[in-house]
C-alpha cells in the first residue's frame, strides 16, 4: 500500500471514528448545555452550544422552589414552570434504595444458585435451570396486569417491597445465568483440593470460588442495579405516589406535560443521569469483561 | 480447614450436616419458586383472560368468548398496521444496529487517535434508563430548540426547522437513529468481544496469502464472527419486537399510528382502551411470535455448530 493511500485511509478512519463521536456525546451534552439556559435563550437560532447567561436558576428551582428569574421576564412563560420538577430528588432517592436492595440481594441469592447450577449435578437440574432463564421470554405486555393483580392481592401496591420483589422477577435470570457461566469457566482444582480436605459444598463456594469470581460479582452487581435503576414500565404502575416513584417514571411524566418547560425537564435529565454515567465510566473494565464474557463463554 | 475431618459428632456438626444436605436445594429453590409465582400465574391468568370479554369499564361482566378476542385483535385495522410498522422497523433497525456495531467494534480495534475516547463514552447510552434516552432524543430533533435543527440551519441547509416528530417518515427515521444511539453500542462491544477471539496468526496467515483490508474483513473475521453475529441478531430482533420506552416518550405511536408498534398496540388496548381481553390475546400473539424466532435461532445455532 503506498504511503499516499495509507495517510488518506487514516485521515478517513479518524474522520469516521470523530463523527461516531460526536453523534455518541452530543445528546449527553445538549441536555446539560439546556440545563444551564434560561427558557428564552434555550429557543434562540441557532442554538447557543456555549450558555451566553449560564444559570444555576433551574437547578436552584429544582432544589429551593425558587422560581428562576428568566420566567419572571416573560410573563406567559411563567405558566410552563412544572411543579413536578421539584419530586427529581426524592425519586432519585426511591431509585438508589430500590435498585441498591436489588443489587445486593441479587448477589446474595443468584451467587449461591449460579454455583449449585454451575458444579453440582442433581435431578431437574436442567429444567429447573431452563425454567429461569425462560421466565425472562415473557413479554412485559402479558404480565404486567398479571403483576398488578398479585401485587394488589399482596398490598404490595405502591410500596418499595413491590417494585423491589418485580425487579428481582427482572433481574434475578440474568444474573443466575451470567454468574453460573463465570463459574463454569473458573478451574475446579481449588476446590476439588477444598474438598479433599473436607470442605463442604457451601464452605468451598464463600472461602475458595468467590474470591476468585469477584470482578464477575462486581460486573453482575452493576447490571443489577443498573437494570433495576432503569426500568420504566413495571415502575409506572406499580408505583402512584411520590413516596415511591423512580427518576424514569418522574421524568417520563414531567415530560408527558405539553406545557413543561424544556430546561426544567434537563435538569431532571442532567441530575438522573449522573448515577448510570459515573457508574459505566468508573466501572467501565468490570462491565465491558462481564459483556464480553456473557458473549463468549459457552 | 479441616473441618469435617475429626471425628466424634456434636450437635453443632449435626446441624452443619443438615445445612450441608439442604444448602444446594435451599439455594436453588429461593429464586426459583420466586420466578415460578411470577412466571406461572401470569401465564395462566394472561392465557385464561384471552378467552374471556374482560373490559374493565364493564367490572362486573365476564362472559366467555373463545378465539373472538383473537379474532377482533387480527381483524383491527391497527393489528395490520401494527405488524406491518414493528416488521419494517425491525428490519431496518437490525440491519442498522449491526453495521454500527461492526463499524465501532473494527474502529476500536484500530490505533486510529480518535478510537480512545470513543472507547471511553461508547457505554454510555447503554448504561442510561431508554425512556430518558428517549427525551435525548426527542430535546436533539426538536423542532424549537433541538440541536440538529440548529446544526443544518447554521449550516444553511434548512432555513426553517423540521418538525421531525410531525411527519410519518421522519418520526420513524427518528425512532431508528434513536434505537441505535441507544442499543448500537452493546453490540459494538459484543463485536469487539468477538474480534478478540480470533486468532492473530490466521491474519497474518491471510496478509502473506495476498489478503488485504476489504479481502481480509471479507473472508477471516465475517465467518469466524458468524456464531456471535447471530446471537447478536436474534437478541435485537426481540428487543426491537418489544420496543416499548422509547416509543413511549420519543413518539407516542404517532403522528396518526405511523409509529405504533405491536407492543404499543397492546399497551393502548389494556391502559387506554381497558379492553383486557383483547390486551392479553395480543400479548399473547406476541410471545408466540418471539417463541418461533427463538426457535428458528436454536435451529440456526444447531446447524452452525454441527457444521463447524
Amino acid at each position: 500500500m503506498g504511503l499516499k493511500k495509507r495517510t488518506l485511509n487514516l485521515i478517513l478512519l479518524n474522520l469516521l471514528a470523530l463523527l461516531l463521536l460526536v453523534f455518541i456525546v452530543a445528546p449527553f451534552l445538549w441536555v446539560a448545555i439546556a440545563s444551564f439556559q434560561g427558557e428564552v435563550e434555550l429557543l434562540s437560532r441557532p442554538p447557543h452550544l456555549i450558555p451566553q447567561n449560564p444559570t444555576l436558576d433551574n437547578y436552584n428551582y429544582v432544589f429551593t422552589g425558587k422560581i428562576p428569574e428568566a420566567y419572571e421576564v416573560k410573563g406567559q412563560l411563567r405558566s410552563r414552570i412544572s411543579e413536578d420538577a421539584r419530586k427529581i430528588a426524592p425519586a432519585l432517592k426511591n431509585s438508589f434504595i430500590v435498585a441498591g436492595t436489588i443489587m445486593v440481594i441479587n448477589l446474595l441469592i443468584a451467587t449461591p444458585a449460579a454455583y449449585t447450577f454451575a458444579r453440582m449435578s442433581f435431578k431437574g437440574k436442567k429444567p429447573a435451570y431452563n425454567f429461569i432463564l425462560a421466565s425472562r421470554l415473557l413479554p412485559a405486555m402479558a404480565i404486567a396486569i398479571p403483576y398488578f393483580i398479585i401485587l394488589q392481592t399482596l398490598k404490595l401496591m405502591d410500596t418499595y417491597t413491590g417494585l423491589i420483589l418485580v425487579h428481582l422477577v427482572l433481574t434475578l435470570p440474568f444474573t443466575i445465568w451470567f454468574l453460573s457461566l463465570y463459574i463454569a469457566n473458573i478451574p475446579r482444582e481449588m476446590e476439588d483440593a477444598g474438598m479433599v480436605d473436607g470442605c463442604t459444598p457451601f464452605q468451598a463456594l464463600v472461602r475458595i470460588v468467590v474470591p476468585m469470581m469477584i470482578p464477575g460479582l462486581i460486573a453482575a452487581a452493576a447490571f443489577a442495579f443498573m437494570t433495576s435503576y432503569n426500568e420504566f414500565l413495571f415502575a409506572r404502575f406499580i408505583t402512584q405516589t411520590i413516596d415511591t416513584q423512580t427518576g424514569p417514571v418522574i421524568i417520563a411524566s414531567i415530560a408527558g406535560n405539553p406545557d413543561v418547560s424544556y430546561t426544567l425537564i434537563s435538569v431532571c435529565i442532567t441530575l438522573g443521569l449522573i448515577p448510570p454515567l459515573i457508574l459505566a465510566i468508573v466501572m467501565r473494565k468490570y462491565l465491558t469483561e462481564g459483556l464480553s464474557a456473557s458473549i463468549t463463554y459457552r | 480447614m479441616a473441618v469435617g475431618s475429626s471425628a466424634a459428632p456434636s450437635p453443632v456438626r449435626g446441624k452443619r450436616r443438615l445445612w450441608d444436605r439442604l444448602y444446594p436445594t435451599l439455594s436453588i429453590a429461593i429464586p426459583f419458586l420466586v420466578i415460578a409465582v411470577f412466571t406461572l400465574y401470569p401465564v395462566l391468568y394472561a392465557v385464561r383472560t384471552s378467552f374471556y370479554q374482560y373490559i374493565l369499564t364493564k367490572p362486573k361482566v365476564h362472559p366467555f368468548v373463545g378465539l373472538r378476542n383473537y379474532q377482533e385483535v387480527i381483524s383491527n385495522y391497527y393489528f395490520t398496521n401494527s405488524l406491518t410498522n414493528t416488521a419494517i422497523y425491525t428490519v431496518a433497525v437490525v440491519i442498522s444496529v449491526l453495521i454500527f456495531g461492526m463499524v465501532v467494534a473494527l474502529l476500536l480495534n484500530t490505533k486510529v487517535l480518535f478510537s480512545h475516547p470513543l472507547r471511553i463514552v461508547i457505554l454510555l447510552p447503554w448504561a442510561i434508563p431508554a425512556v430518558v434516552a428517549g427525551l435525548m432524543w426527542k430535546w436533539m430533533l426538536n423542532s424549537d430548540f433541538g440541536l440538529f435543527n440548529g446544526f443544518l440551519y447554521s449550516l444553511g441547509l434548512i432555513r426553517d426547522y423540521i418538525p421531525f416528530f410531525a411527519n410519518p417518515t421522519l418520526a420513524k427515521l427518528s425512532l431508528i437513529v434513536a434505537y441505535v444511539w441507544k442499543e448500537g453500542p452493546l453490540v459494538a462491544i459484543f463485536f469487539v468481544a468477538g474480534l478478540q477471539l480470533i486468532p492473530n496468526e490466521l491474519y497474518e496467515a491471510a496478509r502473506i496469502d495476498g489478503g488485504g483490508g476489504w479481502r481480509l474483513f471479507r473472508y477471516v473475521t465475517l465467518p469466524l464472527l458468524r456464531p456471535i453475529i447471530l446471537i447478536v441478531m436474534v437478541y435485537e430482533t426481540m428487543t426491537a419486537i418489544l420496543v416499548f420506552d422509547l416509543i413511549y416518550v420519543l413518539t407516542g405511536g404517532g403522528p396518526g399510528d405511523a409509529t405504533a408498534m405491536i407492543s404499543w398496540f397492546a399497551y393502548a388496548e389494556i391502559f387506554k382502551f381497558l379492553n383486557l381481553g383483547h390486551g392479553l390475546a395480543l400479548a399473547i400473539i406476541i410471545a408466540l411470535i418471539t417463541l418461533a424466532l427463538i426457535i428458528l435461532y436454536l435451529r440456526l445455532l444447531h446447524t452452525e455448530d454441527t457444521v463447524s
